[in-house]
């Protein structure tokens, strides 16, 4: 049939070559003219109707992003030029996903298929590989542990891969959840222990993914285990070597407001519940044997092994789900709020863990003391749970978040989380001043709005505008603001500032896109593969993502998704037609595949 | 009370400068980072808001655009890239605009072609009727003197005519103002004895300028460059405008000149000569101050035009002192054809601040006066009644 094609763009298509597609086009079978008609060509009946005459054409093949635009204009032509109007054709890049790596290849294919009149869809079925029943959940937070859990319970095995030395992300390190101001612990650490003793889950801490290979259903991973220098079966976390180890480094469960020791473990609640040894200080491991070693000595069942090697481990899992998380955003370069100048501005991490009773003053909200550091002479500020309560507490919403220098996007969660601070501050202290400075109050989800109105019932000071700057006058902290709402401009003398700080995704998610191969969007959360209809595959087949690494969403939509993603896997385990990515379909599949449907 | 709405407002201050006024989400960042902002008079904001609403007849009577001097703070730290400080000073150009009666100053502002045409057109009259004058009673070779190319005596009457345009448009437009602020805007009567308490703001602020100081202060820098070169090329050109408009005639008299008028003349030479040369390298140079990033074509005209008659000035003095009289005839014409365009140009431009800013101090300080007690005898009032 002699056939006209016609490339057609909407969007100035910088990621296709479109002369390429043309001249691969102009080869196909049959194909009488080729023309590049540019971007939003304005397409006249009369002129195309003449073309078609000239060349005689049996067949019109429209290529580009939406070809459906021009379906009409070429439709009319066709029925001026007596031919069949039912053989428009169109050949949609967009629609068919020529994104990508496989963008040119996959618009080819879209071309080749409307120049043989045969569906894309039915020629573009990738063949299905049958999967392996296991699963690697890369970040065992609230969204891994959840995702674990439901795959284990359904009798299939899950390794748990997790970088630190324990379980429980994030949310271990909170004290209540918004809204309902339930014990964070309480909803999450029964999950941790439940995934330390599941027959199907197979812990790994401590451990980072390092290389992955294969294809969807049968993934090889290789996975390296930092040495943990202690063992896990053996170890009751009696802490007596902690007692005695010298090193004192700042605690990163704590958000660095206090310390731990270099044998240690990060929370009393931690699964697997054994010590283990931060090998970048220790002073035995620094020194390779020379220095040190009180532990060795003091540890009652003798499970220390400081000349532990890092061990390095191959599986094969089935599917992948990557739960990473977020962490915040380096709040030290906006520089307005005094962050790392005043002692008492904190991070909304650090009052979490400063209000967490688990915490290095057990619970109390106090502000910073200041204490002169022995060994060097310093002045240096810390919490101490004798430290005085502050009078006027300012709560800073949009740290960096809505900020078009910093994140342009609304971190989702710190309204709410701001809100519960200023109830915790409110319920802890009596007789406190609370100031929250917002812009617009986000409070989206179900109860919300009524636990933001409760805590303006509470006496919470809360006020349209955002803080411009702290400023220090006489060791007095002075926020200054605009209250948009009564069109004053207000300074208030505080004790203590809690900014609201932006999420950013996790330092590893860089890593983890490109050893995986997933894309990530243009703030760095990785990209889903439809935010609508497919919110937790990606555009690679047995690659799922859920919880906070796509996009902040608060503890409800997280667990939802990692459940949403557990039924997916399950899906693709037990349905047993295999896992197939259009992405594995090559042109040259297309383009036989086709041939065969033509022929037929 | 009805409130006219022009929707089509922000979109006509899109000439003016201001481009991304939608962009404000009113967080009120600038506000409370702004050194001028009180309680009394609070912006960018509250005009950022007016502007979105399109209260055009609420920004017209307000005297907050005037308070600003755009350090660019506000700009700098936007959250949302609004540009709060650029969008000052479109709205002090729309107010230029708006008190002008002739309405020459919208255009010039909307269109770059009109104002080029304008000032090529009266830059050739003035060159037309100089040469005719010139050569009709005088000599090109001569300088002062009897038979003069331009004898002083004629280009001070022609000075002072063309100063008393100046001043005519200059005090209808100051006027304008005032009338628009104290008497459409100002919703409580003004005792007629605060226009004599705070008189001495006018020229106070006039010559010293000190708001722009205290803007300066936010950046915490020791010295405040930007308003020293902008001290120093106002004082220089008002200096220059005095000695041209009253002592030319001492100014150009033969080879021994009053050593008292030399002295200010150099003076205002060397204010005006590193005054250009500072703002066109900062308005090429974009990086080191936000208020220099976006320059209107009218800023560009302003001072290219300055540029060029302070050149043609001193080369005209240098030619007239080493001899070259004919020379120095020729560019004292040139030199004449910039000013005369320039001067007349002053009350539709930016160059009028000159006269709206001190007055919007002392508008600004007498309305201060009246607000401050209203509020105390309000609040005496409500404490009273509880």
């Amino acid at each position: 049939m002699r056939t006209g094609i016609f490339f057609c763009q909407v969007e100035d298509g910088k990621s296709l070559n479109i002369d390429k597609i043309a001249k691969y086009a102009a080869n196909l079978p049959g194909v009488e003219t080729v023309q590049i008609l540019g971007m939003k060509p304005r397409l006249n009946a009369q002129t195309l109707c003449d073309l078609i005459k000239n060349n005689q054409l049996e067949r019109i093949v429209i290529a580009g992003d939406m070809p459906g635009y021009y379906k009409p204009v070429f439709t009319k032509a066709m029925a001026m030029a007596g031919c069949n109007t039912d053989e428009v054709r169109l050949a949609s890049f967009q629609e068919h996903g020529a994104q990508g790596e496989v963008a040119l290849d996959r618009a080819k294919a879209t071309v080749a298929c409307a120049n043989m009149a045969v569906p894309f869809a039915l020629v573009a079925t990738p063949t299905r590989n049958p999967v392996n029943h296991s699963t690697l959940v890369i970040g065992a937070g609230i969204a891994g542990i959840q995702a674990s859990l439901e795959i284990a319970n359904a009798g299939k095995h899950v390794y748990l891969v997790e970088q630190t030395g324990t379980i429980g992300g994030h949310m271990a390190m909170f004290d209540k959840t918004f809204p309902t101001l339930d014990c964070a612990a309480c909803i999450l650490t029964p999950k941790m222990v439940y995934v330390g003793q599941h027959e199907m889950i197979h812990l790994l801490t401590n451990s980072k993914v390092t290389e992955v290979s294969g294809k969807p259903g049968a993934y090889r991973i290789k996975i390296r285990q930092r040495a943990r220098h202690v063992d896990v079966d053996s170890c009751v976390a009696c802490n007596l070597c902690s007692e005695v180890c010298p090193v004192k480094v700042e605690s990163e469960f704590d958000s660095k407001i206090s310390f731990r020791k270099a044998i240690y473990i990060p929370f009393p609640q931690a699964v697997p519940n054994a010590y283990l040894v931060d090998g970048e200080n220790c002073t035995f491991i620094l020194t390779e044997g020379q220095k040190c070693g009180v532990c060795l000595k003091k540890c009652p069942k003798e499970c220390i092994n400081l000349n532990e090697p890092d061990k390095d481990m191959d599986i094969e899992v089935g599917n992948i789900i990557i739960t990473t998380g977020y962490e915040l955003l380096d709040v030290g370069k906006i520089e307005q709020y005094g962050y790392g100048k005043y002692p008492n501005v904190l991070t909304s991490l650090e009052f979490e863990r400063l209000t967490n009773s688990s915490g290095s003053t057990g619970g109390r909200i106090v502000t910073k003391t200041k204490q002169v550091n022995k060994k060097t002479g310093k002045e240096e500020w810390s919490f101490t749970p004798d430290g005085i309560p502050p009078h006027n507490v300012a709560i800073i919403h949009c740290v960096g978040s809505r900020n078009k220098k910093y994140n342009s996007y609304c971190s989702r969660v710190c309204c709410m989380y701001s809100l519960k601070f200023a109830h915790l501050i409110k319920e802890k202290i009596p007789n406190v001043n609370c100031y929250e400075f917002y812009i617009d109050m986000r409070a989206f989800g179900k109860g919300y709005e009524e636990f933001a109105e409760r805590i303006k019932h509470e006496g919470t000071f809360i006020i349209r505008g955002q803080t411009a700057k702290v400023e220090m006058a006489n060791e007095q902290m002075i926020v200054h603001g605009e209250d948009i709402m009564n069109d004053k401009m207000v300074q208030f003398k505080v004790d203590m500032v809690i900014l609201a700080v932006g999420l950013v995704p996790a330092p590893g998610t860089e890593y983890l896109s490109r050893i995986l191969g997933i894309t990530r969007d243009s703030d760095g959360w990785f990209s889903e593969l439809d935010y609508n209809g497919n919110p937790t595959e990606t555009e690679r087949g047995g690659i799922y993502v859920a919880g906070m690494c796509q996009g902040p969403k608060d503890i409800p939509d997280t667990v939802a998704q990692a459940s949403a993603v557990a039924a997916g896997v399950l899906g693709s385990i037990t349905s047993g037609k295999g896992i197939g990515h259009l992405s594995s379909v090559s042109l040259s599949d297309i383009e036989a595949r086709a041939k065969i449907i033509h022929t037929l | 009370m009805a409130i006219r709405i022009n929707p089509r407002f922000i979109d006509d201050l899109n000439r003016y400068g201001a481009e991304d006024v939608q962009l404000c989400y009113h967080c009120g960042d600038c506000t409370a980072v702004c050194t001028h902002s009180d309680e009394i008079f609070n912006f960018p904001r509250k005009s950022m808001r007016r502007l979105q609403m399109g209260l055009e007849r609420k920004i017209e009577t307000t005297l907050e655009p005037w308070l600003c001097y755009y350090c660019g703070t506000c700009s700098d730290q936007c959250p949302r890239e609004a540009d709060p400080g650029e969008t000052m000073m479109s709205l002090r150009r729309w107010l230029i605009s708006r008190y002008d009666f002739t309405g020459i100053a919208r255009q010039f502002f909307k269109s770059i072609v009109t104002e080029i045409l304008a000032v090529i057109g009266i830059a050739l009259l003035t060159g037309l009727f100089l040469f005719y004058y010139g050569y009709t009673q005088g000599s090109i070779t001569v300088y002062d003197g009897d038979g003069a190319f331009l004898p002083s005596s004629f280009i001070h009457k022609f000075d002072l005519l063309v100063g008393l345009v100046l001043a005519v448009f200059l005090i209808i437009n100051a006027f304008r103002m005032w009338y628009f602020i104290m008497i459409k805007g100002t919703s409580f009567n003004i005792p007629w004895w605060l226009y004599i308490k705070y008189i001495f703001t006018l020229p106070w602020h006039f010559l010293t300028q000190k708001r722009y100081a205290e803007c300066e202060i936010k950046n915490e820098a020791k010295i405040h460059m930007p308003w020293i070169v902008h001290l120093g090329l106002m004082l220089g050109y008002v200096i220059m405008l005095l000695l041209v408009m009253v002592f030319i005639e001492k100014l150009q008299y033969g080879p021994e000149i009053d050593w008292r008028v030399h002295i200010f003349g150099y003076l205002a030479t060397v204010g005006l000569v590193i005054g250009t040369i500072y703002f066109i390298r900062n308005r090429f140079n974009k990086t080191k101050y936000v208020q220099y990033k976006k320059s209107h074509s009218t800023d560009w005209v302003f001072i290219t035009m300055l540029f060029f008659i302070v050149l043609t000035g001193i080369a005209q003095h240098v030619f007239h002192r080493t001899g070259l009289l004919e020379l120095a005839n020729y560019i004292y014409i040139i030199h004449l054809m910039f000013v005369v365009p320039w001067l007349l140009r002053m009350p539709f431009s930016k160059w009028s601040h000159l006269v709206y800013r001190p007055l919007a101090m002392y508008l600004a300080a007498i309305q201060r006066d009246v607000i401050t007690k209203r509020e105390v005898i309000s609040e005496s009032l409500s404490i009273s009644v509880k």
